[in-house]
């Protein structure tokens, strides 16, 4: 029960449909499917950084210029797509970008020895500076509205773009779990001298993981794009802090070492709909972000307090072992002073 | 089980190790042998770690060659030795405590993943690790975390394993079962190098014996032909004269109420903790690695709230404990780790020293002349060497920052203080510096205790000695401040005072 309780994806997953029904008694088109298709779409951008930024947090790094990055893939995306490029080019620059961009990350941090706030904090600045130079500060429209033909094709009425990322997070997965690379992510965050004693090239996955954030801001960007057709100054803005709550509500622990990528996708999936449910009990939208931040406290809270008493059983389990040793100790040896003075 | 006439698996040929123009190795030859056990033995700073992190890669050497198979080697990190079959099993085993087991013993390993799992689990069932694989690493036992370090070697394919204090934190009965994966292994042709401070165990397990002291080796015999005791006398320094008897004035006053008085004190490293220190007393408190010392210490000061006891501060017993109240009530403590807990390196040195009153109630404001004239006062008593009150301590000698982290300590005039190790990493000079500030601290009627692993410091400062050894405190007869007696009780050999 305890190890159960202890998948916070589970509890997430739960707490999610729990929450989904508990509206449908309040109002029934919450179920309907096209409503909960829309929730699952709209999450997609930040399902994307999600994902990237859960290789960073599960290496005990933060990333907070994902948001910055995914606006400058998509400018980046607009730019190549209004140059007439093909479409798969055009994804490749985006990517790229993001790869890129994310790199710098990982230069700064690996190999400079800056941390990992200070050095993010400071590319959001420099990317979103650097987004605005691009493009003189004006949204790019006049995108070939072909681009939104992802996002309007459906199939079994579910968009395409929804099932291309469930492929892509499928593939993902797939890749940790069979990739033996892919668990030293685990290793790094969850003991990284530990891992460099066992050989683990513990600089090379830390740089991994920050360009692997970025790769990811940069498939978010392709998807925004699809999604609305134009780019906006504002793309990706405050998203950053939510890729990070949403990792963190989903079971990445900020200490690394922890997590899947269903944490990710569960937990923006869970900070989407906190926002979709707002709307269908006629909540104004002004209270989407106080309400979505409580949620986050409680569930991380109702997590600490599981572990610390799973640790603490632990430490009294062990100091009980050391006292019965002791004990068995003192009576062996009292027994065989008894036995000589007998004889 | 030895035959010495083999090619040493690994071994160290005239190796001398300098770090900024300190000598730590001088000349060391050392060999480790197929199916045998080598213990090596050696006080604090005798460089041990530094032959240790040499044969594992960590260190390079500054002169002299390392050996693995008769063939000279160039060893430049951890991962370099794994694959020449070397193997350091870590004092605090490396365990990755969100991973499964069974990922802790094969990560980093090279080769076909159920391959490996199939050697781990046969691995682990050969070395008595008997533990749910799918379970996390973090709920191993200390004992089973060993195990764990110990299959990762075998994995490696390691001829050589290096097992550092892998007794310290474990119950008998688990030394017990460890001496017999000891034999086990042994008897496959694997070589061990052991390193421990409990000399029964050490006779008892290992094959030959080293002592190293002063970067060299003072004995290296077959631990058959060897006693606890001469371990003991070959571990002392060599400049070491016991100080003549009535050189060694106390100033404890007589007749006087108990400063300190702790009663039944239990926590989790240590239990039923009974002592009391007399104003003008030094007590030492002689303790190895992982006997409890320092966690009994947090306990006093009120750092480990979880502890059960009674602390009696100055005839009172403190209502609950925390380091704000235990300060306030007249108890100071030095912590071992200066860096970690003991001084503040960016800031002017000053204000480092004041900070020691903050705890205190009343006065919330300070003038900066107030905290100069305080500061200065110090500055002279304690012989600080600094430019000015306004240099910050990181730029200071360990000496320097140790002195300033003793003058926090005692601004606020405590009745009693606990000072632990507190010439750990500071060179000769301070140190006899700090001694001296320990009798003048006892000449004003202050009590001083002094936790330490170094046995030769014990004998030198303490009035009376408090022996610690697997998280019981006990004491030597009154009036025994000689340093072969704490040795002995110390490292737990035969024969010695018992504690």
């Amino acid at each position: 029960m305890m190890r159960l309780l202890k998948s916070r994806e589970l509890l997430v997953l739960i707490l999610l449909v729990g929450m989904i029904f508990a509206v449908a008694t309040q109002n029934h088109a919450v179920l309907r499917p096209l409503t909960l298709i829309n929730i699952v779409n709209s999450s997609l951008f930040l399902m994307l950084i999600a994902v990237g930024q859960m290789f960073v947090v599960q290496t005990r790094g933060i990333d907070v210029s994902v948001g910055a990055i995914a606006g400058l893939s998509a400018v980046i995306f607009g730019f190549a797509l209004n140059a007439g490029l093909p479409l798969p080019l055009a994804m490749l620059c985006a990517l790229a970008t993001g790869a890129a961009a994310g790199a710098v990350n990982a230069v700064g941090v690996v190999f400079v020895g800056i941390p990992p706030i200070i050095m993010t904090l400071g590319t959001l600045g420099a990317y979103r500076g650097f987004m605005r130079v691009l493009t003189g500060g004006s949204w790019i429209e006049s995108i070939p509205q072909s681009i939104k033909s992802f996002a309007v094709t459906r199939y079994l009425h579910v968009p395409l773009m929804v099932w291309a990322v469930a492929v892509l997070v499928i593939v993902v997965a797939v890749l940790l779990w069979r990739v033996r690379a892919a668990r030293n992510f685990y290793a790094v965050g969850d003991n990284a001298d530990g891992a460099y004693l066992l050989g683990i090239n513990v600089k090379a996955t830390r740089f991994a993981a920050f360009t692997l954030s970025g790769l990811f801001a940069g498939a978010a960007a392709i998807v925004f794009v699809g999604q609305i057709g134009f780019v906006p100054m504002q793309t990706g803005n405050g998203q950053e802090l939510k890729a990070i709550a949403a990792v963190v509500l989903g079971g990445v622990s900020l200490m690394g070492g922890t997590g899947t990528v269903w944490s990710a996708v569960i937990g923006a999936l869970f900070l989407t709909a906190v926002d979709s449910m707002m709307i269908f009990l006629h909540v104004p939208g002004s209270w989407n972000n106080a309400v979505a931040g409580a949620v986050l406290l409680g569930i991380v809270v109702f997590d600490y307090l599981i572990r610390r008493t799973v640790h603490n059983r632990q430490l009294a389990a062990r100091a009980a072992e050391m006292r019965r040793a002791e004990a068995d100790q003192e009576r062996a040896s009292s027994a065989t002073k008894t036995r000589e003075m007998a004889s | 089980m030895q035959s010495e006439s083999k090619t040493p698996l690994v071994a160290l040929r005239g190796i001398w190790k300098v770090f900024e123009s300190v000598t730590v190795l001088r000349g060391i030859d050392f060999e480790i042998y197929p199916g045998q056990v080598h213990a090596l033995l050696g006080g604090n700073g005798s460089g041990k770690s530094t032959i240790v992190k040499i044969i594992s890669g960590a260190y390079k050497p500054t002169a002299g060659a390392v050996e693995v198979g008769g063939v000279p080697v160039a060893l430049g990190k951890p991962s370099e030795a794994h694959a020449k079959g070397i193997y350091m099993v870590p004092q605090e085993p490396h365990i990755f405590p969100n991973l499964t087991v069974l990922e802790n013993l094969t990560m980093g390993l090279a080769g076909e993943r159920a391959e490996n799992a199939r050697r781990a689990e046969k691995l682990a069932a050969e070395i008595g690790l008997e533990v749910d694989f799918s379970a996390p690493g973090g709920e191993l036992s200390i004992a089973n975390q060993q195990l764990v370090e110990i299959v990762r070697g075998l994995l490696r394919n390691a001829h050589v394993l290096i097992l550092d204090e892998p007794t310290s934190s474990l119950t008998r009965r688990e030394v017990a079962s460890l001496a017999a994966e000891v034999k086990h292994l042994t008897a496959q042709g694997i070589g061990i190098l052991f390193i421990s401070h409990r000399l029964n165990e050490v006779l008892e397990m290992s094959d030959r014996v080293s002592v190293l002291r002063d970067g060299h080796f003072v004995l290296s015999r077959p631990a058959s032909e060897l006693t606890a005791d001469q371990l003991v006398e070959a571990m002392l320094p060599e400049d070491f004269t016991p100080p003549a008897a009535d050189a060694k004035t106390s100033c404890k006053v007589a007749g006087a109420a108990p400063v300190l008085e702790v009663k039944g004190l239990s926590g989790r490293a240590f239990r039923d903790v009974n002592f009391e220190v007399y104003p003008g007393e030094v007590v030492g408190i002689s303790g190895v690695v992982g006997s409890g010392r320092t966690e009994f210490a947090e306990a006093i000061f009120g750092i480990d709230t979880e502890a059960t006891g009674e602390v009696i501060i100055a005839g009172k017993t403190a209502p609950e404990r925390s380091p704000q109240i235990c300060q306030q009530m007249g108890l100071s403590y030095v912590p071992e780790d200066r860096h970690a807990h003991g001084i503040f390196l960016a800031l002017p040195s000053a204000q480092t020293i004041s900070s020691g009153l903050m705890s205190l109630p009343g006065a919330r404001f300070m003038s900066e002349a107030e905290e100069h004239k305080l500061a200065n006062g110090f500055i002279d008593r304690l012989r600080i060497k600094l430019s000015s009150p306004m240099q910050s301590a990181k730029t200071l000698s360990g000496g320097n920052q140790q002195k300033i982290v003793l003058a926090k300590t005692l601004a606020p005039a405590p009745r009693v203080v606990i000072l632990d190790e507190p010439t750990r990493g500071i060179d000769a000079r301070a140190r006899q510096d700090v001694y001296r500030i320990i009798r003048e601290l006892t000449a004003d009627g202050v009590g001083v205790v002094v936790i330490s692993s170094e046995v030769g410091e014990i004998a030198e400062v303490s009035d009376r000695v408090l022996i610690m050894k697997r998280g019981r405190l006990g004491a030597l007869p009154e009036g025994i401040t000689a340093v072969e007696q704490i040795s002995a009780a110390t490292f737990d050999a035969k024969g010695g005072a018992g504690a």
